[in-house]
């Protein structure tokens, strides 16, 4: 018997060791707790780890009552600059609005641009659409609030990962059709954008970061009991991808969401819009998030971020 | 992966992390990994940045696996071989224990990378040699007697998943062992021991010429375990089965019976029920069991025995059932992949 495990890239089966016991492959509706637990963001002076950044708390007025809201940016901060409205990751059901969001601080030293992060509700407390009606809520408030925020209008990013990313295209969806806010590019990282099975859903059980179980957990959770299936919560089921900011979507060859985020591209391309789209070689599911040394990972997050230089700095 | 690591102490006090460094290097070694991704893994692990020095080259790696500019090594250094040695930098007053362990498993895995004149490859480690069915006699007793193993003695295998909670620790030499099923925490522990890890398999007592065949049978019953509020789950209790199903080659093809099972599970009753006919010495006692009515679950067994083709309660086939359903049972094991800390 061959293990399955040789998909993945030498370094990452390595990391492997250690990531499977904070993030097990496979989440079942009796994980949700531990996870929640486990997936928490570390204390904030431990996530800065002395980096020259600074964390504007707020509590913006959400569909639902009053959310959490942070701003991040460079310390002393002296001119306007473009932005990322980040969504963070959790499969619909864990992480708070500083999970995963190691990278998002790079983004901040390197690039001098600013993140806005959102404490959206979770499911399945909270089921389709409460997610995405606080994503969406959140972003118009920012655009609303960019002069006071030191935030250039025109520069705005839509990005999340894996769930956020789901959210992320989801959100750009609605200002398409809503004739809302201009955004300048959605950054859609390993998103989960299809609750229907694709072949590479049911290609990795068991192993890695997220797999088919995970990922019935979390559309089980978001979508709750509902008869049809909005493209506000699975963006792949919107008929018309036309229309659409350019996006930049990565995914790792060994991870579930693989063929959808291969797919969302490729109806962009068909659409006649533009996708730059990344599929990283032996990488699991948010490898950069949990192996961020190891150098298919490095790669990932290279690529991503001259993205966003492209699109917010140049 | 050093946050990651201090999330899983927090998470489990008792979590090995030692163990999970170990595994870690062991796959990169196996994967051939280059001297960038062994430093970048090994400052990642320690969240500091590491050093390599060979001959007069400096090479830094920060905990993100990003070069650093070189610089002097310090005073201390830990020696790969040659004019090779590696160190992490900033440690804290006294090395850890576990920096230790990163230091030891780098040096192996660099020397294994970089010694090209070596002409010997590096000995697999003892547990893995001791735990090996093709290992011979003489050398499973000369490496028994290293890891301090009584010539003469009788012992226990037991296997646990790298993540499992550990309520009692045995006593015994222990290692991370490489299996089809990916690495395994397994320990040699005495026959009166009682580890209590959650999941935790216990193989068969053997002597140490047949202590191989505890170690598959502590990987039958690992691999039949529950799921993580069950106890342990012992070879014993399958007496001979145990040790017919760890002869059994991991890629043999499925069988009629087993295909039959198969089937069955697919029904939302399916499982359940056959783990009560298996159990049980009667239709009634099943019912009992699998706590249902008398009627429904004549209902379903004349279900299964429809798809079966033979009776499951009655002579022989209860054997078949029996054997089918255990087969199953592996082949769809979950257990070796998480069992959070509970």
């Amino acid at each position: 018997m061959s293990d399955a495990r040789s998909v993945f890239d030498p370094e990452l089966r390595g990391a492997l060791a250690v990531v499977g016991g904070v993030f097990p492959p496979t989440i079942t509706p009796e994980l949700i707790g531990f996870m929640r637990q486990s997936y928490a963001s570390a204390p904030r002076a431990q996530l800065l780890a002395g980096r020259a950044i600074d964390i504007v708390d707020f509590v913006i007025p959400g569909p639902a009552g009053e959310m959490d809201a942070s701003m991040i940016s460079p310390t002393d901060a002296q001119r306007d600059s473009g932005a990322v409205y980040l969504l963070h990751s959790g499969g619909m059901m864990f992480g708070d609005r500083f999970s995963g969001l190691d990278d998002a601080l790079d983004w901040v030293l390197d690039l001098g641009i600013k993140v806005v992060t959102i404490e959206y509700r979770l499911a399945p407390e909270h089921p389709h659409p409460a997610p995405f009606d606080d994503c969406y809520v959140g972003l118009v408030w920012m655009v609303e609030h960019a002069g006071a925020l030191g935030i250039l209008p025109g520069r705005i990013v839509v990005g999340g990962a894996s769930a956020g990313g789901g959210l992320a295209a989801a959100v750009t969806l609605a200002a398409r059709d809503r004739k809302g806010p201009a955004i300048r590019g959605q950054l859609l990282d390993y998103p989960m954008l299809d609750d229907r099975p694709t072949p590479s859903t049911g290609m990795f059980d068991g192993i890695g970061v997220w797999d088919r179980v995970s990922n019935e957990t979390g559309w089980a959770a978001l979508l709750g009991d509902a008869a049809e299936v909005s493209p506000y919560a699975a963006p792949a089921r919107a008929k018309d991808l036309g229309g659409l900011p350019p996006a930049f979507i990565d995914v790792g060859a060994a991870e579930i969401f693989r063929d959808e985020s291969v797919d969302y591209a490729r109806r962009i391309w068909a659409a006649g819009g533009e996708a730059e789209l990344h599929v990283w070689p032996g990488a699991f599911h948010a490898c950069d998030i949990f192996a961020p040394h190891a150098g298919v990972s490095r790669r990932m997050i290279a690529a991503r971020r001259e993205w966003l230089r492209r699109m917010l700095v140049d | 992966m050093q946050e990651l690591l201090g999330r899983l102490t927090a998470l489990d006090p008792a979590a090995s992390q030692s163990l999970r460094v170990i595994a870690c290097f062991d796959e990169l070694i196996a994967g051939d990994v280059g001297v960038h991704g062994l430093l970048s893994a090994a400052a990642a692990l320690s969240g500091r940045p590491v050093g390599l020095i060979r001959g007069r080259v400096v090479t830094r790696i920060d905990p993100r696996g990003e070069p650093l500019e070189s610089s002097l090594p310090p005073a201390h250094v830990h020696r790969v071989f040659d004019d090779v040695a590696v160190w992490i930098e900033d440690a804290a007053d006294d090395t850890t224990d576990l920096d230790a362990i990163i230091l030891e498993r780098l040096a192996l895995a660099l020397l294994i990378r970089l010694d090209t004149k070596r002409t010997s490859t590096v000995p697999p480690r003892d547990m893995s040699v001791l735990l090996d069915r093709s290992t011979p006699g003489i050398d499973r007793r000369e490496v028994a007697a290293r890891l301090g193993l009584a010539a003469n003695g009788r012992f226990r295998v037991v296997a646990a998943p790298l993540f499992a909670t550990w309520t009692h620790h045995p006593r015994g030499p222990e290692d991370v062992v490489a299996t089809p099923f990916g690495p395994v925490h397994a320990a040699v522990v005495a026959i009166d021991a009682t580890p209590v890890a959650s999941p935790l398999g216990i193989g068969s007592i053997a002597a140490i010429d047949d202590i191989d065949r505890s170690f598959r049978t502590a990987m039958i019953a690992l691999r039949l375990h529950g799921g993580s509020s069950d106890g342990p789950s012992r070879a014993d209790d399958l007496g001979g089965l145990a040790e017919m199903l760890a002869d059994l080659p991991d890629d043999r093809r499925e069988d009629g019976d087993q295909a039959a099972v198969e089937l069955v599970t697919l029904h939302k009753w399916g499982a359940s029920t056959i783990d009560a006919l298996v159990r049980a010495g009667s239709l009634r006692e099943a019912a009992r069991i699998a706590g249902v009515h008398h009627s429904t679950m004549t209902d379903r067994t004349e279900i299964i025995t429809a798809t079966l083709g033979f009776d499951p309660m009655s002579g022989i086939g209860r054997t078949r059932l029996g054997l089918a359903f255990l087969r199953w049972r592996l082949r769809t094991s979950r257990v070796l992949e998480f069992t959070p800390a509970s």
